[in-house]
């Protein structure tokens, strides 16, 4: 019997130091810990956590081009048998709970990987430093953190609510800390969301060293620098109506000396570069790449916007009709034979009578319209988005630059020079300039605009109490959280 | 003349030496073989006098001459001889048939037939040894009440669906847990490329010696976390004390598709006449598009161009021999099955050595090592490819040339989109197989300090060792093909230890074990793929394409297990058990790493009562069983639980982004069964059954649940289902005559399973991951099918009608409306591919050394859904691929019911779409194997120094009766697979030698 002891023993002793027995750790993937526990890890975090910027519900394609859709600048092409089917949701205005932008899981993913990286520097920041890493390594890392953070929650601030002050109370979920599959958060009012976004870019703005710069990257200007987060602190301030906030910080961007107008020469040729480069416009963009993991494929933009490719996204006649002669913004061609010329185009056949597509998302020359699709960058903040910030902060009393603003573009373009500057002046350089980046919606939405137009397949009246100035967030999280309140009217 | 006088001297003897000591000489034989028994035992009864026999059986002894002598050894039937003065007494031991049926394998141990407390099921060697089947697991279908087996595939050394009692799990397996030799082992699909590549084809099936199934919570609950499925326990030969034997087996046989219903695709002129029809009615006219010669032409019968007779041949020679001291079995097989499909083959080389030995007498070692090659050729099944000869081959039209006019095989078919699939099989069927190692290999050391206590450690290696090719050869004209190459590697480390005490005190008898086990398994892979290899050297190194890739995979689990079980009974009238398993597990959430599964059970055998013994004469047995357990289903992927990170390429680089969330309370499906039996049997065990009832709660099922996207994932794995499975098991065994020449017996067993799914989270229903036309429905079955509503076909018009929603009864479904719009016909809950019924006959007659034996099994109530029809009965929307014979009863005028409707050629109506139109009822009754064998008579082996000889003919799946409008009516647990390899006959004979 003392045997038996002996050996039961044995075994419980034995039982105890099994315990890492039963720890089998990821091997072809790396957990979440592990990742979290050194700088290249948070460092890898934050490069990985850009790239859901380029899926098809965001800048890889409908953030934008629905927004033109809804806006009237794009159509679904009527005289054509080239359309695959998309956008319908848009065109027709027939958003609805089940059948609405998918940007709120994109974004909050987005939100929760900065959250990481962010959790991480704050609570274990003495044992990340070491002799190659510096606090001010770190500093930079959570800049970048927050501003992707700011970013995401402003996007979905634009998409889900109402910016004109009206409804208030609806704002975004606003998500600072990891989350747990338990937790259900309410929405903020927008005001508070408004804080945290411009809480998170000065902060970032603060911590972020002057002449920072992503490495190990191929196109510069998709990470953020200061620049660029100051950029969006330009546009932030603009939409929250802090005029003179929002012309002090275009201006810090106009003067910084990084960047240039595009002259009316360049302009039609600087769309479809593989990257920015130093100098020109674009101070922020989405780098479009096959090879990059959440690559939209055949809803990429340059394949939206093909008439050879899936066409669904047309430029109307409202938009193509504004432009003044000699305006090189409004130049149209033909798709084939003045590509890098004019801003429109026309198929190569002509097989849709005249149809005009922009040539903003031309692509990058790695597809083609039949076996596989192009791709292209998009634009998120260019320079002068900052002239007509600071001329829409002047024509609301902040300065009084709005003239020149507006004239340097203008006299950029090839088109005549203003002799006043009203607030419909800015409105309308705002759509002349920035046709098909995805501003106009949101323009008129957080102004109290409307939109009233017909075309052949349309009639759209869409006035400023509207429901549909906040999309309706998606029916699956109502239903889950019991907490999350769905935007009123639907 | 020497006989009387022998006879005459022992009487003499008898009276003039009455009471005193004689020495007596004799030798122990087994009466069925002659052969000598060493190490029987003889003993004078009622005294502690005896000695053993030696190594030729013979013995001498001193006893009194009036002695009873008592000979017994194990295996036999003790047999008691008075000595009655004699000086010779030779006995002839009669094989115990009861020894072996009376000993069941158990988890961790053994136990009498008639102690057992929970729902177990057991089948001997014989009973599966001859069937042509490549695999055990292939050999067991009908055989026992509540197990189903079902294959999608008839392709041999393919994988077997086995489900115990139903289906309780969607995340997780749903497959039992296999112990070989008391260790539990790998299963399941291990191939890369190939189909299919079952990894319980490895073990040779003659090797095995008893097959156990062990059913409810009470009997599997010792196996804790991978139990809820069911055990199977296997147990392979060892050597016999006593018995040297070499035995030499041979086997060949052939196979031919099944088709026992006549199925067929239409002729030539039957496909043209049926396609003038359809042009006709489309306003066309066939010359436009046919020469009117076509139906003269000559015809081609492409499912008999791409089909063969398929070739099974089988060869094996083993050797067994044992002492008191030291036993061994070893045998050595080679299997070559070449199936009815151009380039489909299965290979299997086994190599098996079991050892055991007895060191000291309190000492004993043992080893089991199995030792498998297997290699897979196919080709391109099991879905609607054109190189797939069982959809190829249907849907070329008969005239359709298999050679050109070079006579080069025919690559013009437009019909099948330029493949021909012979072609395509005999060219490239060579170049996609998966060849493995397998080894199982395990060592104990077993030790009795004193009498009722027994320590045990059991030990095992296992590993699979693959490699896999699918090569595609360029098309005639390129020089180019393309490679695809795997590694894969399995291996797993096992240790089991236990020790266990049993004793006897008065009418108590206890018995208690306690174990631990550990278990680590890692498994490796790397893929390649090459586009551009040379095809005269097609080798991943002649591959300059920037496409090739290359992909590596990993993972490990471990578990870590402490166990124990208490036994007791009382007067043999009273049985307790009771067992606990605590499982430790790398599979789950840090908070939930550790879980205890226990269970309890009793059991009344009510015969032995005293009030009963008045019925002994016609009550044999009569047992009353009760048991609850909770067990676990632990079948998921590693690192579950871990919210991981993985790779996300942009601008140029790779950055990390969160890929799934981590679920620290992730933890095993929960199972709690509850079990009532009864066990009986009638006039001297003449016939004998058993009856169990059960309720199994499936609980925390994993599903995804969803989350709220603020949290950054949009679902998360949770334990958060629930379902339930009940039923009624009933088998039956009898001899209806037995003489000493001629046995008749049958056997009958059924059972009931109905699945209900209680909860699914937040779902009301779940489309299942097998295909999306099958649903998991809460308070349905676990599987139904959704699918548009067809009604039938217009009498006025041969249009097809479809049930839509009748608006005025939006909710009642037994209100309708009908549509000729596809687009307007309602879904439906159409019924479920689960089987109500399941079930065998079995009888076998023998007539001294003639045996006949029979099995057949049965299912009932399963729907199967024969999607193929969508292009092969599409009402002229198919026009031009060849259809189905019974397509040709369509609408052909106003009033005519119950057929197709008409054919029109472009047909775009969607008659032809899924729906129930292509719903039928699977159940079937199985002639599963049909044995007719012959034993030599020993008199005649003896002269020629055998010790037995046997041939047999033997049908697998000889005939089948079923109303499926198909080959074979099995498609698999789903009742869906298409484009499947057809079920096939296989017709055997065979010899078995043993010297």
């Amino acid at each position: 019997m003392k045997k038996y002891i002996i050996a039961l023993f044995a075994v419980l002793t034995l039982a105890a130091s099994c315990q890492n027995f039963l720890t089998e750790d990821p091997i072809m993937s790396q957990s979440t810990e592990l990742t979290l526990s050194d700088y290249n890890g948070l460092n890898k975090a934050i490069a990985g956590a850009y790239s859901p910027l380029v899926g098809s519900v965001w800048y890889g394609a409908f953030y934008v081009l629905d927004s033109e859709m809804r806006a009237g600048n794009a159509m679904i092409p009527s005289n054509t048998n080239f359309q695959s089917g998309r956008m319908m949701t848009p065109y027709y205005m027939t958003y609805e709970p089940s059948s609405t932008s998918g940007l709120w899981g994109t974004a909050y993913f987005v939100i929760s990987a900065c959250n990481n990286v962010i959790n991480a520097i704050d609570n274990n920041a003495e044992n990340l430093v070491s002799s190659s890493v510096t606090t001010a390594d770190l500093n930079n890392l959570k800049a970048e953190a927050l501003a992707l953070r700011a970013l995401s929650h402003f996007d979905l601030l634009r998409l889900y609510c109402r910016l004109d002050g009206s409804n208030g109370e609806y704002g975004v979920c606003v998500i600072t800390e990891p989350q747990l599959p338990t937790d259900m958060p309410a929405r903020a009012s927008v005001e508070e969301s408004f804080a945290q976004v411009i809480s998170d870019l000065t902060t970032a703005e603060g911590l972020m060293a002057d002449n920072y710069q992503r490495g190990n990257v191929n196109d510069k200007k998709a990470t953020f620098t200061k620049t660029a987060i100051q950029a969006l602190l330009a546009r932030v301030y603009l939409y929250h109506k802090e005029y003179a906030k929002a012309a002090d910080y275009a201006t810090k961007v106009i003067n910084c000396g990084k960047y240039n107008l595009w002259t009316a020469d360049e302009y039609t040729s600087v769309w479809g570069k593989d990257v920015a480069g130093d100098g020109g416009e674009v101070i922020f963009e989405v780098y479009g790449k096959q090879a990059n993991g959440y690559d939209a494929y055949w809803e990429g933009p340059s394949h939206m916007t093909n008439p050879l490719g899936y066409a669904d996204c047309a430029a109307t006649a409202q938009l193509t009709g504004l432009f003044e002669e000699g305006d090189v913004r409004g130049t149209k061609g033909v798709r084939g034979t003045d590509d890098g010329k004019v801003m429109f185009c026309t198929d190569k056949d002509q097989a849709s009578g005249g149809q005009l597509w922009t040539m903003k998302y031309y692509g990058k020359g790695e597809g083609n319209a039949t076996s596989t699709p192009d791709v292209s960058n998009t634009i998120v903040l260019r320079l002068s988005e900052m002239y007509l910030i600071r001329a829409e902060a002047s024509v609301n009393g902040a300065g009084s630059t709005a003239l020149a603003d507006l004239n340097a573009i203008r006299a950029a373009r090839g088109a005549s020079l203003l002799t006043s500057a009203g607030k419909a002046d800015v409105a309308l350089e705002r759509r002349l300039e920035l046709n098909f980046e995805g501003h106009l919606w949101f323009d008129l939405d957080r102004t109290g605009g409307s939109i009233s137009y017909s075309d052949a397949d349309i009639t759209r009246n869409i006035d400023a109490s509207s429901k549909f100035w906040a999309l309706p967030i998606p029916k699956s999280q109502i239903d889950i959280n019991e907490n999350l309140k769905q935007n009123p009217g639907y | 003349m020497k006989k009387i006088s022998l006879v005459l001297t022992t009487l003499l003897m008898a009276f003039s030496l009455f009471a005193q000591n004689i020495t007596v000489r004799g030798t122990v034989t087994d009466a069925t073989t002659g052969e000598p028994v060493a190490f029987a035992s003889i003993a004078v009864k009622g005294t502690t006098t005896g000695t053993a026999s030696g190594l030729d059986g013979t013995y001498t002894l001193s006893a009194p001459a009036n002695a009873s002598l008592l000979f017994s050894f194990i295996g036999y039937k003790t047999q008691e001889i008075v000595v009655n003065g004699r000086t010779v007494v030779d006995c002839a031991l009669a094989p115990d048939a009861e020894y072996l049926e009376d000993v069941i394998v158990i988890g961790y141990g053994t136990t009498r037939r008639e102690a057992k407390t929970g729902a177990v099921s057991t089948v001997k060697a014989d009973e599966i040894a001859v069937v042509p089947a490549s695999s055990v697991d292939k050999m067991l279908a009908g055989k026992m009440a509540g197990v189903s087996i079902s294959s999608e595939t008839g392709q041999p050394g393919s994988n077997s669906q086995i489900r115990i009692r139903g289906t309780s799990s969607i995340n997780a397996g749903n497959e039992p847990l296999w112990v070989v030799d008391g260790i539990p082992v790998m299963s399941g699909d291990q191939s890369y490329f190939t189909n299919t590549n079952n990894a319980i084809a490895a073990i040779n099936p003659n090797d095995i010696e008893s097959l156990t199934v062990l059913k409810d919570a009470a009997a599997a609950s010792i196996y804790g976390s991978r139990a809820a499925n069911g055990v199977i326990l296997v147990t392979t030969k060892s050597g016999k004390a006593g018995r040297a034997s070499f035995s030499a087996r041979a086997k060949y046989g052939i196979s031919k598709l099944s088709n026992d219903n006549h199925f067929r695709m239409m002729t030539g002129p039957e496909l043209y006449d049926f396609y003038k029809v359809a042009y006709a009615n489309a306003g066309r006219n066939i010359d436009n598009y046919y020469d009117p010669s076509t139906p003269n032409k000559p015809m081609t019968n492409w499912i008999e161009e791409v089909t063969r007779i398929g070739k099974l041949q089988e060869y094996e020679v083993n050797a067994q021999a044992g002492t008191e001291r030291g036993r061994f079995y070893s045998s050595l097989s080679y299997q070559d099955n070449q199936g009815v499909s151009y380039a489909t083959s299965y290979k299997r080389l086994t190599g098996r050595v079991n050892s055991d030995y007895k060191l000291t007498n309190s000492l004993e070692v043992g080893t089991r090592v199995n030792l498998a090659y297997t290699e897979n050729h196919d080709t391109e099944m099991q879905s609607l490819y054109y190189s797939n000869p069982f959809f190829g081959g249907l849907i070329i039209r008969p005239w359709t040339p298999l050679f050109d006019e070079n006579g080069e095989y025919n690559q013009n078919i437009p019909e099948n989109s330029n493949t021909n699939p012979l072609w395509n099989a005999l060219c490239h069927g060579e170049d996609q197989w998966e060849k493995q190692f397998r080894t199982q290999a395990g060592m104990y050391l077993q030790w009795t300090p004193i009498e009722g206590l027994v320590f045990k450690t059991n030990n095992m290696f296992e590993g699979t060792f693959g490699e896999g090719i699918r090569y595609w050869g360029p098309d005639p004209g390129d020089t180019e093909g393309t490679l695809q190459g795997s590694r894969s590697q399995y291996v797993r480390l096992t240790t089991s230890n236990t020790a266990t005490y049993s004793k006897m005190f008065g009418d108590h008898s206890l018995r208690v074990m306690l174990g631990q086990e550990a278990m680590r398994q890692t498994y490796a892979s790397m893929y390649g793929y090459a586009p551009g290899v040379d095809a005269n050297i097609p080798y991943f190194s002649t591959s300059v394409a920037s496409s090739s890739q290359i992909d590596e995979s990993r993972n490990a689990r471990t578990l870590l297990s402490f166990f124990g079980n208490v036994d007791y009974n009382y007067a043999n009238r009273y049985f307790f058990a009771a067992s606990i398993r605590e499982d430790g597990s790398s599979l789950f959430g840090s908070q939930n790493k550790w879980g205890t599964f226990w269970s309890a059970s009793a059991s009344w055998n009510v015969s032995s009562e005293e009030f009963m013994q008045g019925a002994s004469d016609w009550l044999s047995l009569l047992k009353i069983r009760a048991s609850y357990g909770v067990n676990g289903n632990n079948n998921i992927s590693p690192y579950r639980a871990y919210g991981v990170y993985a790779s996300s390429a942009y601008n140029g680089g790779n950055g990390m982004l969160p890929s799934s969330p981590a679920n620290d309370l992730l933890s095993w499906e929960l199972n709690k069964t509850w079990n009532v039996g009864i066990d009986f049997a009638f006039f001297n065990n003449r016939l004998s059954g058993q009856i169990d009832a059960y309720t199994r709660n499936t609980s925390d099922m994993l599903l995804n649940k969803q989350v709220p996207q603020t949290s950054g994932f949009g679902s998360n794995f949770m334990n958060i289902g629930s379902m339930n499975n009940k039923g009624i098991e009933f088998q039956l065994e009898g001899d209806i005559i037995r003489t000493n020449d001629f046995v008749w017996t049958a056997g009958f067993n059924f059972a009931y399973n109905k699945s209900t799914v209680l909860d699914l989270g937040d779902d009301e229903w779940m489309a299942s991951s097998y295909d999306s036309r099958l649903r998991h429905v809460v308070g349905k079955q676990f599987y139904n099918f959704y699918l548009k509503e067809y009604h039938g076909v217009d009498p006025t018009n041969g249009d097809a009608l479809f049930r839509a929603t009748d608006p005025e009864h939006p909710d009642d479904e037994s209100y309708y409306i009908l549509t000729n719009d596809y687009n307007k016909a309602r879904y439906i809950y159409a019924g479920s591919p689960e089987p109500r019924f399941t079930g065998g006959f079995n009888t076998s007659i023998s007539w001294k050394g003639l045996e006949l034996s029979v099995f057949t099994e049965f299912k009932t109530h399963n729907l199967v859904y024969i999607y193929e029809w969508r292009y092969l009965n599409a009402d002229g929307n198919q026009m031009s691929m060849n259809q189905i014979a019974t397509a040709l009863n369509y609408w052909k005028q106003p009033g005519d019911t119950a057929c197709n409707p008409k054919p029109v050629a472009g047909n775009a109506t969607n008659s032809y779409a899924n729906s129930t139109r292509w719903l039928q009822r699977g159940d079937y009754l199985r002639i599963k194997d049909v044995t007719l064998a012959y034993n030599l008579p020993q008199n005649l082996m003896k002269k020629i120094n055998m010790k037995g000889a046997k041939i047999y003919v033997s049908a697998l799946n000889p005939y089948t009766f079923h109303d499926v409008n198909w080959w074979d009516p099995e498609r698999g647990m789903e009742g869906m697979g298409w484009g499947i390899y057809p079920h096939t006959k296989t017709f055997a004979g065979g010899i078995e030698l043993t010297f």
